[in-house]
């Protein structure tokens, strides 16, 4: 298990993803997959600076990797606003081009290529974020 | 993050260099709009070199692309486009929004 912590910033993305990519190849899973994670826990952390903390240099984001059986686990924690799901729409991929709204598709994304996306939310921890991944999932 | 633009005569070609996400995607939105401003419309973006895109960095190529409908104007096309790349535009539902070409010269000559 590696646990890392971040500054809350769009700077902070690209070391963010050099992180799980080496997790998830040390872990094995395939070049597709290893691209899939990394962009669910990038737009997961997009998500955290723009909409738990409102914005860059509010907080920290912790970031922990744990090996499971035939997969990877990877927990984000931040300190910011209670986030809910469920207030964001799914995004209507089939709506043409003039009319297609914007919100909505980093979860969207999460959900597609992770094999589970648990969002938590305590007023003693702040957000959990927990997403699963197992090999050829 | 790096980019660089050559101009064509019908068309400009902007190559992108290594992540486009939502800390360089402001840059990439900034310098697009620059060739709108200067009425250059038909721009193929060269993405050989990029080795990630978020959907803050799509959503500059969807709202660029709005901009030429908006205006009766140009295309955005895309070249050399990597495998995983093109899986994020499909996803979202983006790729029916653009060309796509195996490389740059096919996709400079569709201007």
């Amino acid at each position: 298990m590696k646990t890392k912590i971040f500054l809350g910033n769009f700077e902070s993305l690209a070391s963010i993803s050099n992180f799980i990519v080496d997790q998830a190849e040390e872990a094995g899973f395939s070049p597709s997959d290893v691209y899939a994670i990394q962009t669910a826990v990038d737009e997961a952390c997009a998500n955290i600076i723009d909409h738990a903390y409102g914005g860059e240099n509010v907080g920290r984001i912790e970031i922990r990797v744990m090996p499971i059986k035939k997969g990877l686990k990877i927990v984000l924690k931040d300190t910011g606003e209670p986030f809910n799901p469920d207030d964001v729409p799914e995004p209507d991929i089939s709506s043409p081009l003039e009319i297609r709204k914007e919100r909505g598709l980093g979860i969207f994304f999460m959900r597609q290529l992770m094999d589970k996306v648990v969002f938590k939310f305590s007023a003693s921890q702040g957000n959990t974020l927990t997403l699963v991944k197992y090999k050829g999932g | 993050m790096k980019f660089s633009i050559t101009e064509y005569k019908h068309c400009d070609l902007f190559k992108i260099n290594g992540r486009v996400d939502s800390y360089t995607s402001p840059i990439i939105d900034h310098a697009l709009k620059a060739l709108f401003t200067d009425g250059h419309y038909n721009i193929v973006i060269d993405m050989q070199d990029v080795s990630y895109l978020s959907s803050a960095g799509m959503l500059v190529f969807v709202n660029g692309q709005k901009q030429c409908q908006r205006q009766d104007r140009g295309e955005i096309v895309f070249a050399e486009t990597p495998e995983n790349i093109f899986s994020s535009f499909k996803l979202a539902g983006f790729d029916q929004f653009f060309k796509f070409y195996e490389n740059n010269t096919s996709a400079v000559g569709h201007f």
